[in-house]
């Protein structure tokens, strides 16, 4: 238990100590207090600024703790969203139906991740091939799920309807709870919040520093024994998987999926949200995929279609000017001037 | 059996040179630069606008495509000297940075020029071969491929600048020392193959509807194709990888129908990786030890 909490406040991430851990738990307490005094709307707007934070941690974790990039993380979101529609809606008259769907989601979005990544982390292909062939497959998936249409697409009693998507997916059901309104806005905030709290774990321990190292130099790492092909694979199936959590909580969102949520310009959604954030550091991810969402969705819900053109601009910007990622940018500089003071009287003569 | 030869060959020779002529662009910067233009598609699209806008203000067609080569060429030096030059050596965050402007062109194109624009009529009309028709456009468009890929070859074989991209390519330090200006060369490589892809997106206008995201039905088979030739050797890269992939992709079209097709140039693409990395340029590189042992 120690071991963990220690591992919690690894350094691996911004922001540590009892200062930090006091200021994250009262804003906890402010989510989980939101619904008191927010309209059951507003609430339900504020778990879909909150539902695509474990895709974008997932992302942080293979391209910013990794340094494997991929484009294509929204082709996991939409097999777990899909898989969850098919089962649910064919398990309708069981209580446990809608669990099940959301474990065979997860299941299907792992496995297909697993099989995919086999192909090209086995290959140890060059590093801008994994972006190139998770981007194809986003997209030839969309294209697919768009060429859909029509009766004879159905699997048992659920239609996978073309371009119009999936209607009528079920909301999560667990014993009594059916999580719609408040109790899905609360599911969402735990989920997002339990994918925080085990990531960070991870990125502390050993298979993190082992992620590491191979983003900081493979070979070397290849010759310490690990076996650099499984670790990355390892790193994205997590990725894949935490992407289907934010797919299952999608659906649960708005009833539907369509094949424009895994389409290319959803596909860079995920990329933009985790680099201007930060892309080393799962808070600073968390908090600018938060803000990003809530942007888009007022930008886009105005009528305004100017939303992709801001965010690709902003893209391109903090590429050009703060390539470590805005919040990481503003945070560092703050904190690690108080840390470099701690390392240099505890290492003199070891410092950068 | 003539006809249906022919028409078998049609096949190939049609899908050879879409893949060639989407992939093109691409593969001259990532062989040259190690650089992969995710705006590839939007550049096309920016030819196809061009040459639509000076079409339907009375220039020829032939002569549109030409403008719409200089036109883009020149945009992408522009960016090339804002933008791209800055990631040299960072090719991630190159790929997301060309991310960024492909979204702001195609959501820009939108906003700016409406949801399309006038298509060109597809010039030319059909011949026949027994029972079979062919269109007229399509078998110029795979000479002009043929023509585009010596031309490419003759740039990097025959001029001054060929050989001084070569060098760079090679070892950018020494050529460096060597007095050649390898920022000019990369500016003009990345101007050339914006220039061809604005070139390939206006020859495609005419079998397509010109949109702001006209782009992304480039976006699969182009980079299959650079992935499966790889960076190695450009020329041969680029027609290896085409020629192959039609083989592939033809029949599976031709039975199943095209979103099956461009599936069976996933699947290859992740079949070649597996056995060579590096794409099929690289088989060169891997055959000649052996056959000089």
């Amino acid at each position: 238990m120690m071991r963990t909490l220690r591992l919690l406040n690894g350094a691996h991430d911004l922001g540590q100590g009892r200062v930090f851990w006091s200021g994250l738990a009262l804003l906890a307490v402010a989510f989980l207090a939101y619904p008191v005094v927010a309209s059951s709307f507003t609430a339900t707007n504020v778990a879909y600024y909150l539902l695509n934070i474990p895709m974008a941690l997932g992302l942080s974790l293979l391209w910013g703790y990794g340094g494997v990039l991929s484009f294509g993380q929204v082709a996991f979101y939409g097999i777990a969203g899909y898989s969850y529609g098919i089962v649910a809606g064919n398990l309708q008259e069981f209580a446990w139906g809608t669990v099940a769907a959301a474990i065979t989601a997860l299941l299907a979005a792992g496995l297909s991740a697993a099989a995919f990544g086999y192909f090209v982390f086995y290959a140890r292909v060059a590093a801008w091939i994994v972006p190139i062939l998770t981007l194809v497959l986003a997209l030839l998936l969309a294209t697919f799920l768009g060429l859909t249409a029509g009766y004879q697409w159905r699997v048992g009693d659920v239609q996978l309807g073309g371009y119009n998507g999936m209607t009528g997916i079920p909301a999560l059901q667990i014993g009594g709870v059916t999580f719609q309104d408040y109790a899905f806005f609360y599911l969402v905030v735990l989920v997002v919040a339990a994918c925080y709290i085990a990531l960070r774990v991870w990125v502390n321990a050993h298979r993190g520093q082992v992620l590491m190292a191979i983003r900081e130099d493979v070979l070397r790492t290849e010759l310490l024994g690990y076996d650099v092909r499984l670790e990355q694979l390892r790193a994205f199936v997590i990725a894949s998987v935490l992407a289907g959590v934010s797919g299952v909580l999608y659906v649960q969102w708005g009833n539907y999926i369509t094949p424009s949520a895994i389409g290319l310009q959803q596909a860079a959604l995920p990329v933009i949200w985790v680099a201007v954030g930060g892309r080393d550091s799962l808070l600073a991810v968390a908090i600018a995929t938060f803000l990003l969402n809530q942007l888009t969705y007022v930008l886009s819900s105005s009528g305004n279609q100017s939303a992709l053109v801001i965010v690709g601009g902003l893209l391109v910007a903090v590429m050009m000017f703060a390539p470590e990622g805005i919040i990481v940018g503003v945070g560092r500089a703050r904190w690690l001037r108080a840390l470099k003071v701690r390392r240099w009287s505890a290492h003199p003569g070891h410092g950068e | 059996m003539l006809p249906e030869l022919t028409s078998i060959l049609y096949q190939f020779g049609t899908n050879a040179a879409f893949l060639l002529l989407s992939a093109l662009g691409l593969i001259v910067i990532l062989g040259m630069m190690n650089i992969i233009n995710l705006a590839h598609g939007e550049f096309m699209m920016l030819g196809a606008y061009a040459a639509s806008f000076v079409v339907h203000r009375g220039m020829p067609f032939p002569l549109a495509v030409i403008m719409a080569f200089f036109a883009t060429a020149l945009f992408g030096i522009v960016l090339e000297r804002l933008v791209i030059r800055r990631f040299y050596g960072r090719e991630l965050g190159a790929l997301v940075t060309t991310w960024g402007i492909s979204l702001i062109l195609a959501q820009g194109a939108l906003l700016l020029f409406g949801p399309y624009m006038p298509p060109i009529p597809i010039p030319g009309g059909a011949v026949s071969v027994g029972v079979f028709s062919f269109s007229v456009y399509w078998l110029i468009l795979i000479g002009i491929s043929v023509v585009l890929v010596a031309g490419l070859a003759l740039v990097y074989r025959a001029t001054r600048f060929g050989l001084q991209a070569r060098a760079t390519m090679q070892n950018p330090i020494i050529a460096r020392s060597l007095g050649i200006r390898t920022g000019q060369i990369y500016m003009l490589t990345f101007g050339l193959g914006a220039g061809l892809a604005g070139l390939s997106g206006a020859l495609l206008a005419p079998t397509t509807s010109i949109a702001p995201y006209m782009g992304q039905q480039f976006v699969a088979p182009a980079f299959i194709t650079v992935v499966v030739g790889g960076g190695a050797n450009v020329i041969a890269g680029a027609v290896g990888s085409s020629a192959f992939l039609s083989l592939i992709e033809t029949p599976v079209s031709l039975t199943l129908g095209t979103f099956y097709g461009t599936m069976a140039l996933l699947v290859m693409a992740l079949m070649v990786i597996r056995v060579l990395p590096a794409g099929i340029s690289s088989l060169g590189a891997r055959l000649r030890p052996i056959v000089a042992r």
